[in-house]
This record gives structure tokens, C-alpha cells and sequence, in this order.
């Protein structure tokens, strides 16, 4: 009905066919690509090679020309049906045109805060199974984490530093609808497997562009969710196709285990206090332990009893990961006329990770059709569909089920070749040592199941209509549905878990969003005018999981839940919606002078409940503004153009989850004899008087090219608070309940970006484009409570270092066990009756470091010669700190290669004698140093170290087939690349491990503890247009 | 096109803001309140308690400190008085995580609810035993402000002192047991220890108030005797009908288990001690407690138990073995199952209790004749386990008559027995060992422990607590002395 009311507004008129030429202004020569749309409309086409376009349009259409590089043009038809535009090139690139909030497409002179857009190819170009990682080191600001899970693992991403005590992570916006990114699980001290994350159904070939809305201002928009940041993704459409067309994209990437990175000693073998095993029950016991003999060359008994040589068995990394690979393939078709166009993109990705066992398939088909159902009226759906198949998550962090420990771990006499296949005739485990926790890791890979399958629909659609033309409304609806399937098994058969158990999990989540604006935009006078809208939001998000689980297969090899001796079940449902009201007006005066303002009341459904009495909604404002002081002052030469923004923000926010406000029970269990089980269902605190928490921020920046463009600079200051966040306050766990909800969280940052552009040569055939981008932001937790007390965050399973929230102190501070120290430093010992100095405990854990580096920095460079292309990635971050697990376990299993000191003769260690106070010397001999050792892998004070790192991330090398040998084919276009990824580290402080190799992806940054190993990573890519 | 506006705005209005929020954010799969029967069920499960404080506070503590068990490996802290911090406070953190928190809970809910008084008293009997296993584990505990987070608001307890916890208790139990009547109380099958049998109620509490009477004989003499009369008077157990237990079976969930058990699944590392094997040469029960590692067998001559504090370095050198395999496992056919009985108090116990008031004031009857209960009633009760631990009258006779009643040397004989009766119910062993110093035990002296090479005299509290109670910590550790194994509880006076 709305639909007819707003056809009837329409007025007829007569269609025509306009065409043309577009030639350059200063060469001549005809501009190929340039676009050519119907004003107000999205009719649209691009000029071909030759510069040629042909479009429809109504008679009394206006044109607008446009290309990045060259001024835009408007012109009116006015009935002629041949256009030629001449086209002046743009020096100033004041034409350039990001995606902002609401997916408005802004010039970038108006912007009043920072915003960073990347093209597609920039994604598309260096392929990672989760797209989303092709943006490290290319944005300031954006703190992107690969964490070491594996290929299908979550990446983590923080905007201009954590602003919250749960979750960080931006917002993802595609094509206009906010998408789920939940992660589906992550490992924690007890080990776990990550489970991935929501922005992994991206395919990074059908992705247009990128825009990253850093600050307040950008976001204010989207309301509390973009409390963290926008990630704005608008993905390939058909507008710009030149008639039909089919494009092929085909890339293959090798993953090689990376064996420059873990170096522990390789002298000495399994055993203990200096001898190696006697006898097949010692070799059990023996386990990861590498204090044994010398490695001599002889014959010594292992677990199975079976002799073999002591000898340095080589590296068992190497021999245990394979080699990985993906394969992309995409397929898309185009095509326009002067109604419709549409892109239809079919996509494989096929992984083989290097963990055995590892592997996952993704399939995705998108859609974008724009259509012109009338005059005024535009209409544009996007619709993905995904199914996303992995197989055999890695386990990572404490052992059972974690491969990657044992490998990691075995001693250097100790060929893990041997323990293949894993299994016994009988089925079960085998075992190489006696305790049954330590796991045989082909037994992990190959007979652990942990896999799921993700079936996932994105879809669009927005309608405008033009009513005048200055005044428009537009409306969208989007959804974002998936099931998710999971199946976990811990075989029968397992060492630690002898019967086995398995859960079988479904996950449906729906996320329904939908606006509807009117808009104006209007020139008021000659030199003021008026962009603004109001609207209105609703998003709703629907989550519901049921488990299927339980223990001890009764036929062994049958791995259903009905084999299952204990069945459990459960149910978990949780929904919640967010509305608002929103409005925003842009004033300009005479294009150089631009203000913002905007303002949005959100509604939280996680902050009502029956009879509340405190607030469930919050009204919060934004200001921004930008001069170009090129424009209205007059600047000295070297200045093509210089603007100067500053703007403040609010962003308000409701609970992460739904029901934190009320105490609830359950019926837990299966009930006992017959009787069912009751209890409290919450393990915080509720609290029933829970308001919006709060955001602000004030950033100031400027933006400048110099040297006709060929350099330019953009900086931003920014700072921003957040308060009145929930918090789990830290209470007594006599009181029942370890922490009470409440508002009191407060989190500083501040912080600096820069990108400088250069482009130090340009020739007609050499090119040298080079971009340099930092970011340097800190945080600092100013409140956690009304005690002000710590929060603990994570822990690893050594629990000897946690990271905590700590007043006065950055975000995700490593706190952990020291040595106990005199006045001057000494370290203080106990001796023990063997005379063996072990190490005491200072009695408060010390703060070690911060876990988030604070300063990241990434350089670009692209050089193009003729028809080839090079370009490069560094990236590095510094001043953060890592706990490594790895180094600790394997310090205290005397494999770390500082623990070879003393090993011949004994280690001098000199320090304070706890007992009198006065200073000793003593000779820890050779088969006490296990005792020595074994006590200083206890503190995490030697263990926490820099996390700086520099790397040579990527290097492309790409080709084109040069346009003259196509002209006789169907071929529009053909390029062909070589890519790499993770080459070397020009800089690395950490031993052994890679810096960036965290387990967890949420705030729990700065522990390492056995995740997958780091890889290099060589691709080949083909593209191919007809 | 003012009204197109207009329209628009009202329309965007209605759509938004929070329509039908307040009751979307009720969870639609949590019921604002359960039955207080199904809350007891768990809380009778939670204090028998899962794997995790079974583990770590009851195995890999207190039954090597009490020299049932043995161990070689280095996390088996408790046979050589090492430190380990978690596994020492786990007891407190999963008895107020779990027990408490949801048995205050239950105990308003029966005020609100002004249920029968009988419902009342089982509560109150079920929480004076949670907070003296406590209590006597770690000495001054949050007490009367603990599990108010819901109703007071109270975030952080005091600690009180365990002087004024003990009182508190034994007034609690008797007046429980005074709103105890006889038949079957209202919480009928969801009482899983007596199935609403309020006379087994009242028994019960009158024999944990008896073993709380015996606790203050070192600090309190006098208080003992009067309580200690009181209990008897109020009517103890009669027979192993009346032992408080609770009946796991085998799943589904770990909740359902028995938490030793559990952990008799995962770990081998517990092996017999020498001083308990030693101490069950001649008894019966030997063969249906421990078996052989290397082949099963329970023969008493085939069973060696581990000297404690050995690692595998030092086990050549202290018994001539290279492995384990000589030395005796708990009997892994009997009495290490996941569906075996978890007793929290046995009429063997309390036999021996009443011959012990016999010796020390007189009261209840004869020494002698408790003491040969006591005996028979811990042999008998083994039944419970199964048929293959049913003792063969005959034997018990032979024992009695091989060990007959001493009375010079009666509590040191009483108490060896009452050690040998609560195996596995190591809590009670520890507590009722420090009240009276029998057995004698042997410390051992493991390089690296905590407390100069003795036994220790309670566990640490949590971490945790130094960091979220700060003050009330501080408070406790300032009046109680330094959290060490090596503090002694108020009512453990040399």
C-alpha cells in the first residue's frame, strides 16, 4: 500500500539514450571507468576503455560525472543525446568520496573526525581465511590481534583502545545492516578451541570498500553499538558494470610451519636429575622431561619400552605440522542497463590448516541488485548466503586435547613420529607418559572431533524515494540469521576421559535491523547548505542454543548421543533490542566550512524489567566541524590543500547481555534419585537499578597535501572516557556471589594517528607509492569499583600471571608472581636439605606489563613499472608485554635452552639466604638444577617479556596482461600476482614464540600458552575479466 | 509534505523506543523461584561435593596429612606439607560458591514461605554441618554475615571468630532439633540423606552436636561435658541405619557422583600409606579397602603401603622399589567407584564418641561396650559399599577378641579407630586427629615444605580473599595468627 502511495507521487517522463566521450582536459586523450549516474538515482554506468558511455535516462535527468582523481561533474541533460565531458583532472582530489555512518556517502572535506576508507583489492589482494586480518597495519588506530588458533580462528579488533570492560570489538556494518560477530567460544586456562567468529562469512573479493569509523563522532549514528568503533563494509554491486560481464578469481596459498621461531635445546634428552630413563616405567614417568643425560648417542629405553638413539631426533614441529593451503575461487557476474543492475558472486574457500586434522570449507553467494523501480524511486537488495564447514578446530592452551603442547614439549631424543598413528589396537590412547592429561597429539588430531557448520543468510533491502529534489525518505530492512551446528568429541578411548564424551550443539541467532529517515539536502543560499535528516532504528537480536551432551560411550567407535551413557541437555535463549531515534544536520558554507550535528536517544531492552524505577534509555549529542584553510585563507604554495576538524561526541550503552537485573533459578541437572535439582541460576550479583553506561570522546585533526599531492599528512588527537560501565564489582565469595553488577567502571584513552602519504616518484612508467601509519594510544583504568579493587580478567594454566583491570594502570595489566628481593635487589632463597637455593615468592604479585601494545605502526609501499606491480607490508607494535606459557613449561622441563647453564658443572648462583639475610654462593649441582629450575618456572617474572615485534607481513607481486594483447580476445582483463605473508621479523624480543600469539581473543590479551605454531605463507592469485 | 513528515516521525516513534522491553528482558528459561525441596536436594549434593575440593582439599590434603594415602607425585602437596594455595582454599570456595549460597537462600525462602518448623530445622542442622566442616578446615570464617549478597546486601563478610562460631552452632543444633518432630517432614524424598525421617534428623543433630562438643575438649573442657551430655541425652545414632550419607550413582552429571570417586577415575597417584596399611594388619576391612597395584590381589600379606613424603627420586633409597607397582592402591573393586556412599557422619563415629565421654566424664554407659560397637558398626557399615565388602561376622569377633578394649590406653585406642573409620572422610579424620593427637603420626620433612616438618593444623583461606575482603582478612589473620598450615584453630590448644 505505502509502496503504491508512493508510485502514484511520481511524474512521467520521457526516456532517452544519451552517450558520449569523456576525454582528459589537459592530455586529451579519452578516460576509460570514469562513472556516469542519473542524479538521485542509482542508474548508472562507467565509460569503457575509450572513454565511450551510452546511458538512459529521462529527459530532464542531470548527469554526474565522476572519478577519483578528476573534479566531479554535474549536467543537465535538458533533451541532448550526445554528452562529451571534458574532465579536469582534480589536484586536490577534493571529489573524494568515503562511506560514513547510515552508509551516506560524504566528500571528505566535510568530515569533522577521522575516518579511513581501503579499497577492496587492498583485502582481496593478500587472501586470509578471515578477511578481516588484511587490514593489519594498514589503518591507524585499529589494533588488529591474529591470534595463534588456527585458520579459523577469531581476529580480534580494538579502535582507538578498549573502552570496556566486555566487549571491544567494533561494530560490522555490511552493505548498510549490522551483521552478528559473536565468537563462538574461545580457549581459557583449561584449554578450549576457538570457535570462530561472525565477520568470518566476508569474502574479501566481493568486498567494494572498507571504511573504518574510528572516534564518537563517526559512530554517534549507530548508537551504543558502535560504542567500540564501525566497521563499514560495502561490498561489489553491478552499478559500474559495463554491460555483462563475468569475472574469474582464482588464488592458491601455501602454509608452511615456520621453524625460525620455537629454538629449545637440543643437548640434552628425557629424563631426570641428569640420567635418562632405566626402564620403560621411568620413560612414562619421564614424560616432557628434558633434564636427562647428555644426548651420547646411545640406545635408551621410551615409553613403549622400544630402545632408541639419545640422540637429537631433529625437529618435531617439521615432522608433525603438514603443509597448509587454501584455495579461493570466486566467480561473479555483472551486468546494468538503465533500470537494473546486479553482481552475483559464487565463492569456494577451501582450507587445509598445518595442524593435522584442521581443515574448513566456505561457501558464499552474494547478490547485490540495484533497480530504478520508477523516476524517484530506487530500490537496492543485497542478499549473501553462506555455508561454513570446519572440521577439527585446534585445541589450544592447557594440554588435554592440545597437540600443539605435546609437540612443543617432547624431548629432543624423542622422534614424534613414533607416537604416530596415536591410537592402540584396542582403540585406545597411546600413551607416552603416565599421566594421562599429557596427550599423544596425533591421538588429539586425528581422533578429537570438534566441527561445526555454519549455514548463515545476510540480507537487505533499502528503498528511497525521492519526493523533491532536495527532500528524500528511505527506508532499510536487514537480517542476519544462522544455525550453527557443532559436534564435540573426546573419543572413547581417551587417556584422561577412558569412556569418552561428546556434546552435539545447535546455535540459531537472528539479528533483524531496520531504519526509516527523511531527509533534506539543500543549498539555502547561494553559498549555505543544509544536509539533515531524522530516523528511526530498530535492532533486535535473537539467540537460542541447545546442547546435547554427556559422557562414557557404551559401543566403543560410536560417537552419537544416544551411544552416550550420561545424556544431558540444555537450553539457552537470550534476546534483547535496542531502539532509537536519531537525527543529524550538516551545515556548509561555501564548501569550506562544514558543521555537524547529531543526536540519537537509544532504548535498552537489557536495562528494563517489571517495575525499574532507573533509567532505560540516554539521550547523547554530537558536534563536529572542519574548515579547509586552503580554501578560505590564502596559503603559501606548497599547500594543495589544508583542513582543520574537531568534534565531540557522546555514546551511551545498555548491558551486553539480557537478563543481568534480576535474581533467577533453575532446575539444574537431571535431578537425583528421582529428585530434581534447584538453585540460583546467576553467579554475578543482579542488579536491578543498572543504567546506560557512557561514552565521550573529543577529537581534534588535520589533513593536508603538500607538493602538488604528493605528499600528504592526516593527524588526530583523540580522548576519550568511558563511565558509569558494568562492571562485575569483586566481592567476597562468601557472600555467595564472587562479583555484583553494578555501574562503576570508568576507562580512559588517549591517543595519537598519523598516515603520511608519499608519492616519492612518478614517472610515465615508475611508480613509487609509499604510506606510513602509526597509532600510539593509552589507556588507563580509572575506577573498577567503589574499593577500587583489581578484576581479574584471564589467567593461564599456570596461574602463576593474570591480567587484570587495575586502577591507575592500562587496560589488561599482567600482574603476576616475583622473586622476593632485599633493599639492593637480591634475589632471595630458602635452602633446602640438599643445599639447593629455591627461589622465594615476594608476597604481593607485581605488575610485569601491560598485554595491548600501545604503539602499532604499519608502512606501505607499492612500486609500479609499466604493466608490474610490487608492493610490500611492515608492520610493527611495540611496548606491550606477553606472558609465555611456553617458555615457563618449558623452562621447568629443562628445554628451554637458558636452563643448559650448569647442566656440565654445576650453576653459580649467588643471592640472599632467607634464613640469616646475609649473601651466599653456592654451586647448584648438575642433577639439582631440575629442583633450581623447576622452582623459577613457578614465577612468571622471567617469563613476562616484551611483545615488540617488527615484520615483514607481506610482499605481492603482480602482473597485467597489457590491454594491447586482449583487443582481439573476449578478455577484458587479466592480471596474475605472487604473494607472501610472514616472511621474517626484522626485530622479535620474545623467545620462541610469536609475539602476536595470544589464545583468546577477548580482553584476556597477554597470555601465550601453546597456541598454533606461526606460519610463512606463499599464494598465487589469477584474475580474469571478460 | 509537512504531514509526509509528520507521519513519518510518529510512525518512527511508535516503532522504537522500548515497547514490550520490560518483559522481553525476563528470562523466559529461569523461573523467578524454585521449590525449597529441590533446593535442599542440591544443597545435601553440594556438601558431599563434587570432584574438584574432593581432589584437592580432601584427598590431596587431608588424607595424606592423615597418612591414609601416600604419593609420590609433587602436586600431591599435602603429603609433604607444600603449598599449594588453590587446592588448599577449595573447600571454602566451592562450600560458600555452592552449599552455602543456595542453603541461605533456602532458609529464607522457608521464613517467607512460613513453612513447617521441621523444614526449618533440617536446614539449620544441614548448615551448623557445612560451616563446622569449615570452620574446623580454616578456623575464623564469615559466619553470620556469609551468603547475604541477595537479602543485606552484605559484599563482604566478617570473619568471626571461631569462639564465637562454636557457641552459635551447638545453640543452633538444639534448637533445630527441638522444631523436629517424628514422621516424615515435608520435604519427604527430596531429603536424600534420612528420606524426611525426622527422627534420623534428630539423631543426627544430636551426634554432630556431640562431635562439636568433643572438638572444644582442649580449649573448653567444661563446655565439652555439657554439650557433650546434652547430645546424649537428646538421643544419638542407634545403628548404621542412622549414618548420615549420601547415595551417589553414576551420572549422568558430575554433580550425581561421588566426588572421590571421580577423582579415583582421573588420578592414580594416591597409593596407601604405610601407616594406615600397617595400622590394618590384622583388620578385615584391610582387604576390602586395598588391593595390590601390580595385580589386585588383597591378600594382607601381598598389601605394603607407601612411606609418605617420597618422590620417585628418593623411593628406591626408602623401600628398595623402582616403581609403585609393590604398593597398594585403595581397593579399586570396592570402594573407589563414582556411585559409592559419601558419609558425612557414621553411627561407628559416634560409638566411639560415647566411649570416649564413658572415659573422660562417665557418661553414657560403658566405655568397653561403645568401643566393640564402635568396631563392629565400622566393619559392618563397609556393607554399604556392596556385597563384596560385607565382613564376615567371624572376623569382627576375631578382631574384638585380638584387639579388645584397653582402658589404659583407651582414648589413643578409641581415636586410632575412630582415624580408621572416617578413611576417605578425611575432613573429619584431620579435625578429630588435631582434638586428640592419636594416632601418633609421624611428619615427614620434604625439602621445600611449608611447616618445619610438621603435620599442618588447618588449610589456608583463599587467595581470592586477600584482594576482595581485604579488611576482614587482614582482621582474621591479625586476631587468629599468620594463614599457614602451621596456625592452629581456636579450639586446637597445645
Amino acid at each position: 500500500m505505502f509502496l503504491v502511495c508512493l508510485l502514484a507521487l511520481q511524474g512521467i517522463e520521457a526516456q532517452i539514450t544519451v552517450s558520449g566521450v569523456i576525454t582528459d582536459a589537459d592530455t586529451g586523450a579519452p578516460i576509460p571507468a570514469i562513472t556516469v549516474v542519473e542524479e538521485g538515482t542509482t542508474n548508472g554506468t562507467s565509460a569503457d576503455f575509450d572513454g565511450n558511455y551510452t546511458i538512459d535516462v529521462p529527459s530532464n535527468a542531470t548527469l554526474r560525472f565522476s572519478s577519483i582523481g578528476y573534479a566531479t561533474q554535474s549536467i543537465a541533460v535538458n533533451g541532448r543525446t550526445t554528452i562529451n565531458v571534458v574532465m579536469q583532472e582534480d589536484t586536490e582530489m577534493l571529489g573524494e568520496v568515503v562511506v560514513t555512518a547510515l552508509g551516506i556517502k560524504k566528500e571528505t572535506r566535510a568530515l569533522g573526525y577521522s575516518i579511513t576508507e581501503v579499497a577492496g583489492e587492498e583485502i582481496s589482494e593478500i587472501k586470509q581465511v578471515n578477511a578481516i586480518n588484511s587490514l593489519q597495519g594498514k589503518i591507524a588506530g585499529v589494533n588488529i590481534t591474529q591470534n595463534a588458533t588456527g585458520a579459523a580462528g577469531s581476529s580480534r579488533i580494538v579502535i582507538r583502545g578498549p573502552s570496556s570492560f566486555g566487549n571491544n570489538q567494533p561494530l560490522y556494518v555490511v552493505d548498510g545492516i549490522p551483521i552478528g560477530n559473536d565468537n563462538n567460544g574461545s580457549a581459557g586456562e583449561w584449554g578450549g578451541a576457538d570457535g570462530g567468529d561472525g565477520i568470518a562469512s566476508l569474502n574479501s573479493n566481493d568486498v567494494e570498500s572498507v571504511s573504518v569509523l574510528k572516534g564518537g563522532a563517526a559512530s554517534a549514528l549507530y548508537g551504543s553499538r558502535a560504542a567500540n568503533g564501525v566497521i563499514l563494509i560495502t561490498t561489489k554491486s553491478g552499478a559500474e558494470a559495463k554491460g555483462f560481464g563475468i569475472e574469474f578469481n582464482s588464488t592458491v596459498t601455501i602454509d608452511q610451519f615456520d621453524t625460525s621461531i620455537q629454538d629449545f635445546q637440543k643437548e640434552y634428552g628425557q629424563g631426570r636429575f641428569g640420567e635418562a630413563p632405566s626402564s620403560q616405567e621411568e620413560a612414562l614417568e619421564d614424560g616432557y622431561s628434558s633434564w636427562g643425560a647428555r644426548l651420547n648417542g646411545g640406545n635408551v629405553v621410551q615409553w613403549d619400552g622400544t630402545s632408541r638413539p639419545y640422540t637429537n631426533r631433529g625437529d618435531n614441529g617439521k615432522k608433525f605440522y603438514r603443509t597448509g593451503s587454501t584455495f579461493f575461487n570466486t566467480v561473479a557476474i555483472t551486468d546494468a542497463n538503465e533500470k537494473t543492475n546486479y553482481r552475483f558472486s559464487a565463492t569456494d574457500i577451501s582450507n587445509t590448516d598445518i595442524v593435522p586434522g584442521s581443515n574448513l570449507n566456505r561457501k558464499i553467494f552474494a547478490l547485490n541488485l540495484g533497480s530504478t523501480l520508477a523516476e524517484k524511486l530506487t530500490l537496492n537488495v543485497n542478499a549473501k548466503y553462506s555455508v561454513e564447514k570446519t572440521f577439527g578446530r585446534p585445541r589450544l592452551s592447557d594440554s588435554p586435547g592440545n597437540a600443539n603442547f605435546s609437540v612443543a614439549l617432547l624431548p629432543a631424543n624423542i622422534n614424534v613420529e613414533d607416537l604416530a598413528p596415536g591410537i592402540n589396537e584396542d582403540g585406545s590412547e597411546n600413551l607416552f607418559t603416565d599421566n594421562v592429561f599429557s596427550q599423544n597429539p596425533y591421538f588429539a588430531a586425528n581422533f578429537f572431533r570438534n566441527e561445526d557448520t555454519r549455514n548463515r543468510f545476510i540480507g537487505s533491502a533499502s528503498l528511497r524515494y525521492d519526493i523533491t529534489d532536495w527532500l528524500y525518505l528511505f527506508g532499510r530492512a536487514g537480517i542476519d540469521q544462522y544455525t550453527r551446528r557443532g559436534v564435540e568429541v573426546e573419543p572413547y578411548g581417551t587417556g584422561f576421559r577412558p569412556l569418552g564424551s561428546m556434546n552435539d550443539r545447535e546455535r540459531r541467532y537472528t539479528q533483524v535491523d531496520s531504519d526509516i529517515m527523511i531527509g533534506v539536502d539543500k543549498n539555502v543560499t547561494e553559498k549555505i547548505g543544509i544536509s539533515a535528516f531524522v530516523g528511526a532504528n530498530r535492532n533486535k537480536i535473537e539467540s537460542e542454543e541447545l546442547v546435547l551432551g554427556g559422557s562414557d560411550f557404551i559401543v566403543a567407535g560410536l560417537e552419537d548421543i544416544g551411544n552416550l551413557t550420561n545424556q544431558s541437555r540444555s537450553r539457552t535463549f537470550s534476546e534483547r533490542a535496542i531502539g532509537s531515534v536519531y537525527g543529524s544536520a550538516e551545515f556548509s558554507y561555501d564548501s569550506w566550512a562544514f558543521l555537524t550535528v547529531t543526536g540519537r536517544n537509544d532504548w535498552f531492552s537489557t536495562l528494563s524489567f517489571p517495575g525499574k524505577e532507573t533509567s532505560n534509555n540516554e539521550f547523547y549529542p554530537s558536534v563536529n566541524a572542519s574548515v579547509v584553510l586552503s580554501d578560505a585563507l590564502d596559503l603559501p604554495d606548497v599547500f594543495d590543500f589544508l583542513k582543520i576538524r574537531g568534534g565531540y561526541s557522546e555514546v551511551a550503552g545498555g548491558a551486553d547481555e539480557a537478563y543481568q537485573l534480576a535474581l533467577t533459578y533453575q532446575i539444574f541437572g537431571q535431578g537425583h534419585q528421582g529428585q530434581p535439582l534447584g538453585r540460583i541460576s546467576n553467579s554475578s550479583l543482579p542488579n536491578a537499578n543498572l543504567v546506560p553506561f557512557s561514552k565521550k570522546e573529543t577529537e581534534i585533526g588535520l589533513d593536508a597535501r603538500m607538493l602538488d599531492n604528493r605528499l600528504t599528512l592526516d593527524l588526530s588527537y583523540y580522548t576519550n572516557e568511558s563511565s558509569r560501565l558494568i562492571v562485575g564489582v569483586a566481592s567476597s565469595f562468601t557472600s555467595g556471589f564472587p562479583t555484583a553488577e553494578a555501574n562503576l567502571g570508568v576507562i580512559e584513552n588517549k591517543g595519537i594517528e598519523f598516515l603520511i602519504g608519499g608519492r616519492p616518484i612518478v614517472t610515465e612508467n615508475f611508480t613509487w607509492n609509499t604510506s606510513f601509519n602509526g597509532s600510539y594510544n593509552v589507556s588507563e583504568v580509572i575506577s573498577t569499583n567503589e574499593d577500587e579493587s583489581e578484576i581479574q580478567v584471564g589467567q593461564p594454566r599456570t596461574f602463576s600471571v593474570e591480567i587484570k583491570q587495575i586502577v591507575g594502570e592500562p587496560f589488561g595489566t599482567i600482574k603476576g608472581r616475583s622473586f622476593d628481593r632485599d633493599a639492593q635487589g637480591r634475589i632471595i632463597y630458602d635452602i633446602d636439605s640438599d643445599g639447593v637455593p629455591i627461589a622465594r615468592e615476594a608476597a604481593d604479585r607485581e605488575i610485569l606489563g601491560e598485554g595491548i601494545p600501545p604503539l602499532t605502526l604499519g608502512w606501505t609501499n607499492t612500486f609500479t613499472y609499466k604493466d608490474w606491480s610490487l608492493n610490500f607490508l611492515i608492520d610493527g607494535k611495540f611496548g606491550g608485554q606477553i606472558y609465555s606459557g611456553t617458555n615457563a613449561i618449558a623452562y621447568g622441563n629443562g628445554l628451554h635452552k637458558a636452563t643448559l647453564e650448569g647442566r656440565e658443572n654445576g650453576l653459580t648462583v649467588t643471592g640472599i639466604d632467607g634464613a640469616t639475610g646475609s649473601e651466599f654462593t653456592t654451586t647448584v649441582a648438575p642433577e639439582d638444577l631440575q629442583t633450581y629450575y623447576g622452582r623459577i618456572n613457578d614465577f612468571a617474572e622471567p617469563f613476562v617479556e616484551d611483545a615488540d615485534y617488527i615484520k615483514f607481513r607481506q610482499l605481492a607481486l603482480g602482473y597485467s596482461l597489457p590491454s594491447r594483447f586482449l583487443e582481439n580476445t573476449f578478455l577484458q582483463s587479466v592480471n596474475v600476482q605472487f604473494t607472501a605473508q610472514n616472511l621474517f621479523y626484522l626485530m622479535r624480543s620474545v623467545d620462541n614464540i610469536d609475539p602476536e600469539a595470544a589464545y583468546n581473543a577477548g580482553n584476556s590479551q597477554g597470555l601465550e600458552y601453546f597456541g598454533v605454531p606461526p606460519t610463512r605463507t606463499y599464494g598465487f592469485n589469477l584474475n580474469v575479466k571478460f | 509534505m509537512k504531514r509526509i513528515f509528520y507521519i513519518i516521525l510518529v510512525l518512527a516513534v511508535i516503532a522504537s523506543c522500548d515497547n514490550g522491553f520490560e518483559d522481553m528482558n525476563v528470562d523466559p528459561t529461569r523461573p523467578s523461584q524454585v521449590s525449597a525441596s529441590s533446593k535442599l536436594t542440591a544443597v545435601q549434593l553440594f556438601t558431599s561435593g563434587d570432584r574438584y575440593e574432593n581432589w584437592r582439599a580432601n584427598l590431596i590434603y587431608s588424607s595424606t596429612m592423615m597418612q591414609h594415602f601416600a604419593s609420590l607425585a609433587g602436586y600431591w602437596t599435602g603429603d609433604k606439607y607444600t603449598r599449594n594455595a588453590g587446592y588448599a582454599s577449595s573447600l571454602m570456595e566451592r562450600y560458600y560458591g555452592d552449599a552455602l549460597k543456595n542453603l541461605i537462600n533456602l532458609q529464607e525462602q522457608l521464613d517467607a514461605e512460613e513453612s513447617p518448623d521441621e523444614m526449618k530445622g533440617i536446614a539449620r542442622i544441614m548448615r551448623v554441618f557445612i560451616f563446622s566442616r569449615l570452620t574446623d578446615m580454616y578456623g575464623d570464617l564469615p559466619y553470620f554475615e556469609a551468603g547475604k549478597a541477595v537479602s543485606e546486601n552484605i559484599l563482604k563478610p566478617v570473619y568471626d571468630e571461631q569462639s564465637v562460631i562454636y557457641p552459635d552452632m551447638l545453640n543452633e543444633l538444639q534448637e533445630a532439633v527441638g522444631q523436629l518432630g517424628t514422621g516424615t517432614s515435608e520435604f519427604g524424598d527430596a531429603d536424600i540423606m534420612f528420606q524426611g525421617d525426622q527422627e534420623k534428623w534428630q539423631r543426627f543433630g544430636n551426634s554432630l552436636m556431640l562431635r562439636l562438643a568433643l572438638r572444644l575438649i582442649k580449649v573448653d573442657p567444661a563446655g565439652a561435658q555439657q554439650w557433650a551430655s546434652a547430645a546424649i541425652s537428646g538421643g544419638v545414632m542407634q545403628s548404621n541405619d542412622d549414618i548420615a550419607y549420601i547415595e551417589h550413582t553414576l551420572g549422568p552429571e558430575g554433580i550425581n557422583r561421588n566426588g572421590n570417586g571421580q577423582v579415583f577415575t582421573v588420578d592414580n597417584n594416591m597409593i596407601m600409606s604405610e601407616t594406615f596399611i600397617n595400622a590394618l594388619q590384622g583388620d578385615p576391612r584391610i582387604s576390602v579397602l586395598a588391593q595390590r597395584r601390580s595385580d589386585g590381589s588383597t591378600n594382607p600379606a601381598d598389601l605394603r603401603g607407601l612411606p609418605n613424603g617420597l618422590d620417585s627420586d628418593t623411593l628406591e633409597g626408602a623401600t628398595g622399589e623402582t616403581t609403585t607397582d609393590a604398593f597398594a592402591d585403595p581397593n579399586r573393586d570396592i570402594i573407589t567407584g563414582e556411585d559409592a556412599p559419601m558419609f558425612f557422619q557414621t553411627y561407628a563415629e559416634v560409638e566411639f564418641m560415647l566411649a570416649e565421654a564413658n572415659v573422660r566424664w562417665g557418661l553414657a554407659g560403658d566405655a568397653e561396650t561403645h568401643y566393640n560397637n564402635g568396631v563392629r558398626a565400622a566393619m559392618e557399615m563397609l556393607a554399604i559399599y556392596g556385597d563384596a565388602a560385607i565382613i564376615d561376622s567371624g572376623d569382627i569377633d576375631d578382631y574384638l577378641t585380638a584387639n579388645p578394649y584397653d582402658a589404659v590406653n583407651a582414648i589413643e585406642q578409641i581415636a586410632t579407630q575412630y582415624w580408621i573409620a572416617t578413611f576417605l572422610n578425611e575432613y573429619e579424620a584431620f579435625s578429630n586427629w588435631r582434638r586428640t593427637g592419636f594416632p601418633a603420626l609421624v611428619p615427614v620433612d620434604y625439602p621445600g615444605n611449608v611447616t618445619n616438618g610438621t603435620i599442618p593444623r588447618r588449610l589456608t583461606y583463599s587467595e581470592g580473599e586477600k584482594v576482595n575482603n581485604t579488611e576482614n582478612y587482614n582482621a582474621a589473620v591479625s586476631r587468629q595468627g599468620p594463614d599457614e598450615f602451621t596456625t592452629r584453630v581456636w579450639w586446637d590448644v597445645e
